[in-house]
């Protein structure tokens, strides 16, 4: 009996040994990126998701990429003939780079991820809306219509979350307004789908085939060299646990993390951090098709008076580091920055915007806000305008429901008066979500739609920018919306990792990194 | 015994079929809409309404609900709106995640929870037993998260012995010692857990120790060690395993908090994630499994009742 215990016990303390001691590194040849959560459908011409983008960017890829100083260079097209003043564009493709099933890229494919793009896609009215063809005119060569020139096309051709990645064209054509399903993930780029395991993560591997640019690697553009085996993105919902994980060894990078471990993080000689280089700003929406605020220019002045947004911002994000309040849409360096109508921007006068409202014919009516609780960033800053505005004597009715009944709601014109939300770093101004007509707040009036068509119907850097700066502008004329401020998120990476820049440029890579 | 259990399988499809009633219609009602979720911010309402109508859900809600039970009784949960993939592939991950970290768990308080019960019931009164009574307190009132977090930070981001996060299915590289990455979260969850079942095991052994039959037991000269485990733990189990089944099926079901502390691709993640995506039928799905396995537990602590005390006749 006691003979049997003690192997029992022995056994029982090898085993518990064996689990201690086995070996905890997953393999050298594999990037751990321990995400937010998890990210919808992979199908990045359907939806805008970030992190489905910065998944999506290592299998699939775009004619043009953006370099590191956001300007579009030919990636999976080699170059362009622009005819007829703008309203042909004949598009020459690369030769011999092959899809993950071995495929070899041609104009049809081109051609049918561009229809289907321009007819589902989540950013395809923005371009095709004007598409009178798009047509093979070569095994290698796409010719693109449009009716008018659009001075956007090739920003708009280069940015790949929501926009027009090249899928085969079997795939694409059959998929239609539905999103294409993990097992027929197929595209160009140097890593290819592996495997999605829901709520564990989503797994790229290593594409031998693919075939690398000579020019070296700037930003997305250039050679893109898989390091790598494989890549493993992991939602890791607890903010706390992707910083320890990354401590631990068991991740490599973490992405989002909050502003207030931003400055023990900095300290931290194990952690590297990564800030994006491209701020994120929020914004408040002003509804015009419906409701107080519609067609009431003056009132939404008298808002906007009311707000000191660095308050708002220091709450939402913490050290200086993290955000910037400017009221330029576009931040310092970027050739859309300008200073027109700014001075509206951080008033912060509660007498002024007071009297402001009052001329406004404001009597006290409660004004109501939409906003959602899933970002933290959206409920602070409503919270802290609520207070300035009352301070003003402007009645905020705070409606607190999570993202998904906010996206619903929105829709509907009756049920809110402004609606909290943030908007990405957009490489041309053309993609921000106002400009649109038919996005939420429905800003749409003739001196809007004069300054857009002057907008996109140049492809003249010098004339681009000066409208930019008039529909800036009336932005803070018309107010459509209310910027917050930039915002600067940052991720931390082991120090191991080699290859990542000093910042990210739109979404973090990880084609030429390695351990 | 085979006509009871053929009476409980037609009571449990009579509740799972209420269940599934109740659940479709009330995850309905909830404002939101899976489509912009999964298309994302900029999507125009003529693209969610083009792809509502090609994922059948612009039909009415009975309609989609029958169209539902059908797939069901086939054996097909249907396909997840967010992840576009069969709701049983989901679904199954997140099943043997949460099984193993519930087994896991219910070891440690079994270990714990019982063997300190009838030590403080055995030593009533005394110091031992106020100390392990206020130990339990402490144990039950602390939350899972907090002690989940500095689990992780002190035995993964400082000594380093264990992994932080994640779990990696014991059916790939690595095999059983995959089961390293439940310990931790296994600790955090058993706490509170093992503090009840001490509890309650504490206070059945007094119950039992007054019966006649202990008594006599020991009037009789039997040794004291068997008269407590033969006698007094045997019965006061009963009262204890029903806990344990119960505990059993909600730690599969709520260790939410757990799972996302420790990013562990779990049931009680799943369903508040797919909740807050509208992913009717992922929540749908996960509601049919989890009824099931309330029914399923209920059916065996009845039977271990039998087994535990002959006089019971099973109706």
């Amino acid at each position: 009996m006691s003979v049997i215990w003690q192997r029992m016990s022995r056994g029982a303390a090898i085993a518990a040994a064996a689990l201690f001691l086995s070996s905890q590194a997953m393999g050298a040849g594999i990037l751990r990126y321990a995400t937010i959560g998890e990210p919808p459908s992979l199908d990045v011409q359907m939806g805008t998701a970030t992190i489905a983008a910065t998944i999506g960017n290592h299998m699939f890829e775009t004619l043009y990429a953006f370099d590191s100083h956001y300007k579009p260079q030919p990636l999976l097209a080699t170059g362009e003939k622009i005819e007829d003043g703008g309203k042909q564009l004949v598009i020459s493709l690369r030769q011999g780079v092959k899809f993950h099933n071995g495929q070899e890229m041609t104009a049809d494919d081109v051609v049918a991820s561009l229809k289907r793009w321009g007819e589902f896609g989540a950013r395809g009215q923005l371009l095709m809306k004007n598409a009178t063809s798009v047509q093979a005119t070569g095994k290698h060569e796409v010719t693109l219509k449009l009716s008018e020139p659009n001075g956007a096309w090739k920003n708009m051709l280069a940015y790949p979350e929501g926009g027009p990645v090249i899928y085969p064209a079997g795939i694409v054509s059959a998929a239609g307004n539905k999103p294409i399903e993990p097992k027929d993930y197929v595209g160009t780029g140097p890593y290819k789908f592996g495997e999605w395991r829901p709520n564990r993560y989503v797994e790229l591997l290593r594409f031998d085939g693919y075939a690398k640019l000579p020019a070296p690697g700037d930003g997305y553009a250039g050679a893109r060299v898989a390091n790598f085996d494989a890549i493993r993105f992991v939602p890791v919902p607890d903010v706390g646990t992707r910083i320890s994980g990354v401590q631990a060894g068991d991740y490599d990078y973490a992405e989002f993390i909050s502003g207030d471990l931003y400055d023990s993080l900095k300290a931290n000689p194990a952690i590297r951090i990564h800030k994006n280089g491209a701020p994120l700003f929020g914004l408040f929406f002003m509804n015009s098709a419906s409701g107080i605020l519609k067609d009431n220019y003056a009132l939404r002045r008298a808002i906007q008076t009311a707000l000191k947004k660095d308050a708002a911002l220091r709450v939402s994000f913490g050290p200086k580091d993290l955000w910037n309040a400017d009221g330029s849409i576009y931040p310092k360096g970027s050739p859309w920055y300008s200073t027109a109508g700014t001075q509206a921007y951080n008033v912060g006068d509660a007498a002024k915007a007071k009297q402001m409202a009052k001329d406004a014919g404001y009597t006290g009516t409660p004004i109501r806000l939409l906003v959602s609780t899933n970002y933290q960033a959206h409920f602070d800053q409503a919270t802290v305008f609520t207070k300035q505005l009352a301070d003003a004597g402007i009645n905020i009715q705070m409606i607190v429901v999570d993202w998904a009944t906010l996206l619903k709601m929105r829709g509907q014109q009756d049920q809110w008066d402004i609606f909290v939300t943030h908007h990405g770093f957009v490489p041309d101004p053309i993609l921000i979500t106002f400009m649109n007509d038919s996005y939420a707040g429905w800003w749409k009036t003739p001196e809007k739609a004069k300054l857009v068509a002057a907008f996109t119907g140049t492809a003249d850097p010098a004339q681009r920018e000066k409208a930019w700066a008039d529909l800036q502008a009336l932005f803070y004329e018309q107010v459509p919306a209310m910027k917050v401020g930039d915002a600067y998120s940052y991720d931390i990476a082991s120090r191991k990792l080699k290859g990542m820049g000093d910042s990210t440029v739109l979404w973090p890579h990880f084609w030429n990194v390695s351990h | 015994m085979w006509p009871y259990i053929l009476h409980r399988t037609a009571a449990a499809l009579l509740t799972l079929a209420v269940a599934s009633v109740l659940i479709f219609f009330f995850i309905h009602l909830i404002p939101g809409d899976p489509l912009y979720v999964l298309l994302g911010d900029v999507a125009t309402p003529e693209q969610a309404e083009r792809l509502r109508t090609k994922l059948g859900l612009d039909q009415p809600i009975v309609v989609q609900y029958l169209r539902w039970l059908a797939n069901v009784a086939a054996g097909d949960l249907g396909n997840s709106i967010f992840f576009q993939m069969p709701v049983t592939r989901v679904i199954r991950d997140g099943a043997e995640t949460s099984i193993l970290l519930a087994s896991i768990t219910m070891i440690w308080i079994t270990l714990i929870g019982v063997p300190i019960g009838v030590i403080a019931a055995m030593r009533r009164g005394s110091w031992l037993d106020q100390c392990l009574s206020g130990a339990a307190m402490l144990l039950a009132s602390v939350p899972t998260f907090w002690v989940g977090l500095y689990l992780i930070l002190i035995f993964a981001a400082t000594l380093g012995w264990l992994p932080s996060s994640g779990y990696p299915s014991i059916f790939e590289d690595g095999g059983l010692a995959n089961l390293r990455y439940l310990l931790l979260p296994s600790l955090a969850l058993a706490a509170p857990n093992a503090a009840l079942i001490l509890r309650l095991t504490r206070a059945s052994m007094l119950d039992v120790a007054r019966e006649d039959y202990v008594r006599t037991a020991r009037a009789k000269g039997i040794r004291p060690a068997r008269v407590v485990f033969r006698h007094i733990l045997r019965n006061a189990l009963l009262a204890v395993v029903s806990a344990f089944g119960f505990t059993f099926a909600a730690l599969i079901s709520e260790a939410v908090v757990t799972e996302t502390v420790f990013a562990l691709p779990g049931i009680g993640q799943l369903v508040v994630q797919s909740i807050l995506r509208r992913d009717y039928p992922v929540i749908q799905g996960i509601i049919l499994v989890t009824v099931v396995l309330y029914l399923v537990i209920n059916l065996l602590v009845d039977l271990s009742y039998r087994w535990l005390d002959p006089r019971i006749e099973l109706q």
